[in-house]
């Protein structure tokens, strides 16, 4: 049974995308004029489609369409202008860029850092630090009388083993940067027992981002063999015909180059 | 030996990227199937999700955007089965201004696939600006913070915020993080102060820093990168892009490894040769 066609834009979508793709592994190769246009096309196109979004979400739906409603509605209540207190404030930061008005930035900046430090601080305390805290001196013998639990299961966040190598890896990690006191004796051992915390963190951190790597690679080429079947009219497998051959004729072109400036 | 250590040693980049390539092409194209071992955090979402009674309401953040889609994009969309399987009410939004196309289209292509309507099974609320004043907005009414969604349909009246007043009347909540703007602040600014339950969904290069939240309960559970989407397409009985994934996954990582302990190998045979890594 044949295939069902796809939509055209499904189709042109392909293409782009796999000829994007290439084009920005072909740094693997070398910077090259490709991976250029690629690149800019991406930053420009990030920045056009935010700036698009922003416009409509920001501006529109959420002060433009209210405040036009709210004054039609009600034209005399000062409540149908409360939403020009935030707009005046945005346009407030914008003055940055007009020397001789810019001290009314302060203001809006003065209202964000003030708002941002009284909403942020508390919330902040009490979930990165009190909870932490909380977690770390876990009691060893739990209030329902279960008793030490030292059976060594890892996978239980809870057991008495995790505990344990916790407080002693939040204790060390500390003394580690605690610089007044000289790391000699038993202090050299409880800093160094710390630097093998920290390796260890710093090992699991490096293997989660390896692996995360791989997975976006892992992406692109699954889109790609996608790319490359009939359905997709060979995208994937004709783009790569022309980075290469392109690729082949820019180091020509530039070998060329070079040598005759040598030769110069 | 020590040549050939010394050849190995100067070797061009360029192969070691040829070699990864093809462990990562080849199982694609021939998959050999390993085994997929689900993992507690991520044992936990599912069976929050699985406990939840029907038309509960589930809120999906999708905290990312197009850069981190080949590991979000598989957790989102098994979540969506599984939340649309349970007959959920799935509400979505995200904090990512550049994520927003991306996460409408993961919504109409599973709710598509399962036969979930728009505004009676589901609503994608779109992005607002804000961050963690449009989540404590959120926890204030729900409305005032997304007066129409993504459609700009407007919210009020949606059947499927029937009853949906603010956060306090969310029963769970997974935010699907590629950074800060995500698991932490739903976290901080959300559950801490509106009391729903979370969970969270990371790439792995966040997923390490998240483990004492998972560890002290302030998140009941935790979906780390493509690995942990494999493990919960595996959970839900529908093998995805995630499973697929896993043997170009476990191939790389064994080519590193290998890359790694012959690295070690011939910085032993050079050491102490003038001119050698130190």
């Amino acid at each position: 049974m044949p295939e069902a066609m796809l939509p055209p834009e499904t189709i042109l979508g392909a293409w782009v995308a796999a000829g994007l793709t290439l084009f920005i592994y072909s740094f693997l190769y070398k910077d090259n004029p490709l991976f250029k246009l690629s690149e800019h096309l991406y930053v420009g196109i990030s920045v056009g489609y935010s700036v698009v979004l922003a416009w409509h979400t920001v501006f529109l739906r959420l002060l433009w369409e209210p405040l036009k409603k709210s004054i039609g509605e009600a034209p005399a209540s000062p409540d149908s202008y409360v939403l020009l207190i935030p707009a005046a404030l945005g346009l407030f930061m914008l003055t940055r860029f007009i020397p001789q008005v810019s001290w009314l930035s302060r203001i809006a900046f003065a209202f964000v850092v003030g708002f941002g430090s009284g909403v942020a601080i508390p919330r902040t305390i009490s979930s990165y630090i009190l909870k932490q805290i909380e977690d770390t001196v876990n009691p060893l013998v739990p209030a329902a009388g279960g008793g030490f639990s030292a059976f060594m299961d890892f996978a239980l966040p809870q057991s008495g083993v995790n505990t344990v190598i916790l407080l002693i890896g939040v204790v060390s990690v500390l003394f580690y940067f605690f610089f007044s006191v000289e790391h000699t004796g038993a202090g050299m051992v409880t800093a160094r027992t710390g630097i093998y915390f920290l390796m260890i963190a710093f090992g699991a951190a490096f293997g989660y981002t390896v692996m995360s790597r791989i997975s976006l690679l892992i992406g692109r080429f699954r889109d790609l063999i996608t790319f490359s079947g009939a359905a997709y009219s060979y995208a994937t497998l004709v783009l790569l015909a022309v980075t290469v051959l392109s690729l082949v004729g820019w180091e020509v072109v530039v070998r060329r180059q070079n040598g005759e400036r040598t030769r110069e | 030996m020590k040549a050939f250590a010394r050849r190995m040693v100067g070797i061009d980049r360029r192969v070691i990227f040829l070699l990864i390539a093809a462990a990562i092409l080849l199982p694609m194209l021939k998959p050999f199937g390993l085994p997929i071992k689900v993992s507690p955090e991520v044992k936990a979402v599912y069976d929050y999700i699985e406990a939840l009674p029907e038309r509960s309401v589930f809120l999906l953040s999708f905290d990312f955007d197009p850069s981190s889609k080949p590991e979000l994009e598989p957790q989102a969309v098994a979540l969506l089965r599984h939340a649309f399987r349970k007959n959920l009410r799935v509400i979505g939004m995200t904090h990512w201004l550049t994520g927003t196309g991306l996460a409408d289209g993961v919504f109409s292509q599973v709710a598509a696939e399962t036969g979930r309507e728009r505004g009676k099974d589901y609503v994608f609320l779109g992005w607002s600006p804000g961050g963690s004043a449009l989540i404590i907005s959120m926890g204030q009414d729900l409305y005032q913070a997304f007066p129409s969604d993504y459609t700009k349909t407007p919210t009020r009246g949606m059947p499927v915020l029937e009853g949906v007043r603010n956060l306090r009347d969310v029963n769970y909540m997974v935010s699907l993080a590629a950074g800060g703007a995500g698991i932490e602040m739903w976290y901080v600014f959300g559950k801490d102060k509106y009391r729903f339950e979370m969970a969270g969904g990371s790439t792995g290069v966040i997923a390490p820093g998240l483990y004492p939240f998972l560890r002290s309960g302030q998140i009941n559970g935790l979906i780390g990168g493509l690995q942990g989407a494999a493990e919960y397409e595996t959970l839900i009985k529908r093998k995805g892009t995630a499973t697929a994934g896993m043997d170009a996954q476990s191939a790389a990582h064994f080519v590193i490894i290998v890359l790694v302990i012959l690295c070690n190998v011939f910085y032993f045979i050079l050491r102490g040769e003038k001119g050698s890594p130190r």
